[in-house]
């Protein structure tokens, strides 16, 4: 068979979206993991990251990477924030009815929304409801021919994109990073405890709170950096940026096992990919369809998601 | 029966014309000057601020007129409710809007049920106008601008066109009104693409559309989505010519794709801020004086929308009622606006535009 | 007369009589035409208080469930031509027919996999509306479905509608608080607090979702219907995943498990930004707000499920001994 060089690119298309999706779904699955609640906001995080970033780069221009860390500084900041006021204040409930109590724990997952609803809102209000125009200096989309890298034969009409590289970069950094984190420090121990056992953490003499905080800070800073490099990526900087990937990061948690880290990130590579080919075989409108479809599969078969282990009653 | 709106109404307006005059003449708008569409809401609130100044300081008629803006979000939800209230409100005799469709369309039902003429300066829904006889709208019906850029993009020898079209109302009328045309003319269509309201990632689309290797690329969509496409198929190295309806006209877009990624791009117009003619020249000089930004083709269609509503009005004085208005506005014929003259088909209530062509060069939007 | 029925009946008295009263004084359409919306989302609301308050299984496509009801309705309205007194139960029943289709795939799945099953499936319904168009007619939506009338009396004025609307949420509050207020409304609640645990204790806890899942998506089908027969034309932008996560704002913030507060949370949310018209264009800020300190000072709702039921009990809901003592539920 002939190797077809455009269905060829549009599984390289797929993986760039799935990284996209990934790189949300990192801080999206480290922060479901400690407090068990859907963080709704997690997509405001990353948009206000893509905001500051711009804002940054606009006035001060430093150079990428320094703005990558000072954007990472700015999400921590905002998770600190966003924890305060949308999920400390229900952390008062104690009482076991109370842990048990649904209401309560949708309550939670409501706050969230309610936050991300008025932080939307304020965007829109006073930094307008249309895409921000980002300098073609600061963008990542420079076409790069596989055939520039030493690719020879039917690869080389291959197109990435410097973009795609930064992404796929900070995905294993961050990805490193966090599995680092979790593994082999003090805070990462502590993570992992809380994660598995808010209430045996706190008898084995954990402060929770505090774990619950550096979480969001964590998982935020990702976040924030995530709507960077995708802000710039994609140059479509605007309140609403935080929506699409937010819902296909959240499925891709899911349909990952919701504690696996390494599970969300191949099924938002999967759903990535299979959008990409179902645009290619149906038509970008159907496209969902697909995607959403291989969730119901991996439920159907897997009712705890493709990698979730133990983790079945939340 | 149960409705108390129209015994409201019978009693303001039989007490008769003396009474009535010493009131302004009000219209309602009703617009999304809050969510994910307030850019454009925004935008016709500054258009109509203009128009209504304009109007008021020439005294055309002895009484000022007035708008009264509600925020609909373009929901269809909220826009019944507020066409519900401008309904209720016996001194509104003309409403303009809403943007999108889904909203005007379920306003328009009960417009036509209170008999309270809508002029919409963006729906562009088929079945608008066709909804009652107090439907109007002033945009470029696609019945037209397709065949135009047919006619264009034939002259230039292209002969296989792709066409992308958003997945709206909209979307599907610039692809069926181009491809129909395009057709006719002997073209082929190499496939029609549409993309859910929303998504900023072409690469699928447009390589899948690389493997049909089409002369030409017909794009109809919104200028944020037009700029996502203009960079994707520059990183695609996609050298065919891309043609473009005219909602792609915003001055900004040149700045959101990237000027190497616009370079080259045709656009059809009904708006040139270049124009010469010195009632654009006017428009595009108070409007970048007042609001410090250039105005867009939505602007131009909203300010001329809210004139032919004034000019209606002013021929409709000194006894401006519902019915009248409505009678009025059928009535426009040539008016001439910053979108070019505008006559509403008498029947079909249908405008005709005319349109000219347009291509982004060394950076710059040039008048062909 | 049991206490049951004379609540109703009350309830009925100040819906039909009491709050109509009252618009036709405030002056008319508009305030007919908002209070239809309320209506509508209280049917909506109670429908998913049924299955996410009482029978805890968290939905997130309850939209999808709204929009099969409304373009049944305004399929049936427009192309056969059918009347209202037919469209209504019809989109009903479709819709009930859909929510079996949706509850048999996920009937194994728990929390939050629950959910985002929903969500997948309410997505994949928005983009069957808006991608089908040979049938649907994609995002041209149908225009020109006929307004509300009964056995040719003519309702399609703003107060008839909402007379109709009125009488089809008391209906369906009805039917929820039956369904919750029952054997069966106990067995979900069961279900919700453990279901292994119901399972072990001999409930049949696949064929209990499927029911109160026919239950709810039969009337969500109802608003559906309404929604599509008082406003005239529908399109898929209406029933996008942000009606969903709106529906389930209102029943969190009415209070889950408590079908009065299912229709408080959906009356106030949906009237709250028009009620906040005066704000401009902040309203929408200030609604978030409003919603945001609902749920810090009252997680378990406006009207909690524990204090919904006390009152409840005081005003001579449930089952009483013959001689008057209250017994508990049936």
């Amino acid at each position: 068979m002939n190797l077809d060089v455009f269905f060829l690119q549009q599984v390289l298309n797929g993986l760039s979206v799935g990284l996209v999706y990934a790189l949300v779904a990192i801080g999206f699955t480290l922060i479901f993991g400690v407090l068990n609640v859907v963080n709704f906001a997690h997509g405001e995080v990353y948009m206000l990251g893509a905001f500051a970033g711009l804002v940054l780069l606009t006035t001060l221009g430093p150079p990428l990477l320094a703005a990558v860390l000072l954007v990472l500084a700015v999400g921590a900041f905002l998770g600190f924030g966003l924890e305060r006021i949308a999920f400390r204040p229900f952390r008062r409930f104690r009482d076991e009815a109370s842990l048990k109590s649904k209401a309560v724990r949708e309550a939670t997952l409501l706050s969230s929304l309610a936050v991300s609803i008025v932080v939307r809102e304020l965007t829109e209000k006073f930094l307008g409801a249309d895409m921000q125009v980002v300098p073609e200096r600061f963008r990542l989309q420079e076409p790069i021919l596989l055939e520039d890298l030493g690719v020879t034969g039917p690869l080389s009409e291959l197109v990435i994109i410097d973009g795609q590289l930064w992404i796929l970069g900070a995905a294993v950094v961050m990805f490193a990073a966090l599995q680092w984190v979790l593994h082999r420090t003090d805070i990462g121990l502590s993570i992992r405890a809380v994660a598995a056992n808010p209430l045996g953490a706190q008898f084995v003499g954990i402060n929770a709170n505090r774990v619950v905080i550096a979480t969001f800070a964590i998982g935020s800073a990702m976040g924030a950096v995530a709507g960077l490099l995708i802000g710039l990526y994609t140059a479509d900087i605007q309140p609403h940026m935080g929506f699409a990937p937010g819902v296909k990061a959240f499925v891709a948690m899911v349909m990952g096992g919701l504690s696996s880290i390494p599970g969300a990130v191949i099924c938002a590579i999967l759903l990535g990919v299979s959008e990409a080919v179902a645009t290619e075989f149906i038509a970008q409108g159907w496209s969902d369809i697909i995607a959403y479809a291989a969730l119901l599969l991996v439920l159907l078969f897997f009712p705890q998601g493709l990698f979730g282990g133990g983790r079945e009653r939340v | 029966m149960l409705d108390r709106r129209s015994l409201l109404l019978a009693s303001a307006v039989l007490p008769g014309a003396a009474l009535a005059q010493s009131r302004p003449v009000t219209l309602g708008y009703m617009l999304p000057l809050t969510g994910e569409f307030s850019q454009y809401g925004i935008r016709f609130r500054q258009s109509a601020t203009l128009a209504l100044e304009a109007f008021n300081a020439a005294r055309r008629i002895p009484v000022p007129v007035q708008i009264l803006y509600e925020d609909t979000r373009s929901d269809a939800r909220e826009a019944t409710s507020v066409a519900q209230k401008f309904s209720d409100n016996a001194e509104i005799v003309g409403v303009l809007g809403d943007f999108s469709s889904s909203a005007s369309m379920a306003a328009a039902q009960v417009f036509a049920r209170a008999q309270l003429p809508q002029l919409s300066q963006t729906a562009s829904h088929p079945d608008f106008v066709g909804i009652s006889r107090f439907q109007f709208r002033n945009i470029t019906t696609q019945a037209y601008e397709g065949p135009f850029v047919a006619r264009w993009a034939a002259g230039n020898g292209v002969k296989r066109v792709a066409v992308i079209c958003i997945q709206n109302d909209w979307g599907q009328s610039v692809a069926q009104g181009f491809n129909t045309a395009f057709q006719a003319g002997g073209g082929e269509i190499t496939s029609t693409e549409f993309f859910n309201p929303g998504n900023r990632e072409f690469r699928s689309i447009l390589t899948k559309i690389q493997r049909e290797r089409p002369d030409a690329v017909y794009l109809g969509m919104f200028y944020e989505d037009g700029a996502a496409v203009l960079q994707q198929r520059r990183q695609l190295a996609m050298r065919m010519p891309f043609y473009a309806t005219s909602s792609l006209y915003e001055p900004r877009l040149i700045e959101l794709a990237g000027a190497p990624a616009a370079e080259g791009l045709f656009l059809a117009t009904s708006f040139m801020p270049t124009n010469p003619d010195p009632r654009v020249q006017a428009f595009v000089t108070e409007h970048t004086r007042r609001f410090n930004m250039e105005p867009n083709s939505f602007s131009a269609q909203a300010f001329d929308a809210v004139n032919i509503m004034l000019e209606a009005i002013a021929r409709a004085a000194p006894d401006v009622t519902r019915a009248r208005l409505r009678d009025e506005l059928a009535a426009t014929r040539d008016f001439p606006g910053v979108t070019g003259a505008t006559t509403f088909d008498p029947q079909t209530r249908e405008p005709s535009k005319t349109l000219a062509r347009m291509q982004v060069r060394d950076g710059r939007f040039t008048a062909l | 007369m049991s206490a049951s029925s004379r609540n109703l009946t009350l309830l009925a008295l100040l819906l039909l009589a009491v709050l109509p009263g009252a618009l036709w004084l405030a002056g008319g359409g508009y305030g007919f035409r908002v209070a239809t919306v309320c209506a509508i989302f209280a049917i909506l609301g109670v429908s998913m208080q049924l299955i996410t308050g009482v029978a805890g299984l968290l939905s997130l496509g309850h939209a999808a469930f709204y929009g099969v009801g409304a373009y049944t309705a305004a399929k049936l309205g427009t192309w056969l031509g059918w009347p209202f007194l037919l469209t209504l139960p019809a989109a009903g029943l479709v819709t009930m027919l859909a929510g079996l289709l949706v509850a048999v795939p996920t009937m194994r799945l728990v929390s939050i996999y629950f959910a985002v099953a929903t969500l997948g499936l309410g997505q994949m319904i928005y983009v069957t509306l808006l991608n089908w168009v040979g049938f649907t007619r994609g995002p041209l939506g149908i225009p020109g479905i006929p307004g509300i009338s009964i056995l040719g009396l003519d309702l399609s004025s703003a107060a008839g509608t909402y007379m109709v609307t009125a009488v089809v949420a008391l209906f369906s509050i009805a039917v929820a608080h039956r369904v919750a207020h029952s054997y069966h409304g106990t067995a979900l609640r069961a279900l919700r607090e453990d279901d292994q645990c119901a399972a072990a204790m001999g409930l049949d806890v696949p064929r209990l979702k499927l029911e109160v899942f026919a239950v709810s998506a039969f009337l969500a089908g109802l608003a559906g219907a309404l929604w599509a027969h008082s406003t005239g034309f529908v399109s898929p932008t209406d029933f996008r995943f942000s009606e969903s996560i709106l529906i389930l704002a209102m029943v969190v913030v009415g209070g889950l498990g408590s079908i009065p507060g299912a229709v408080l949370g959906a009356v106030l949310l949906a009237l709250l930004p028009e009620a906040l018209r005066f704000a401009g264009d902040v309203r929408n800020i200030v609604v978030g707000l409003v919603m945001f300190s609902c749920i810090l000072f009252l997680p378990r709702g406006l009207l909690g499920e524990i204090e919904t039921l006390r009152v409840l009990r005081r005003i001579g809901e449930g089952w009483r001994a013959p001689d008057g003592r209250l017994l508990g539920w049936r």
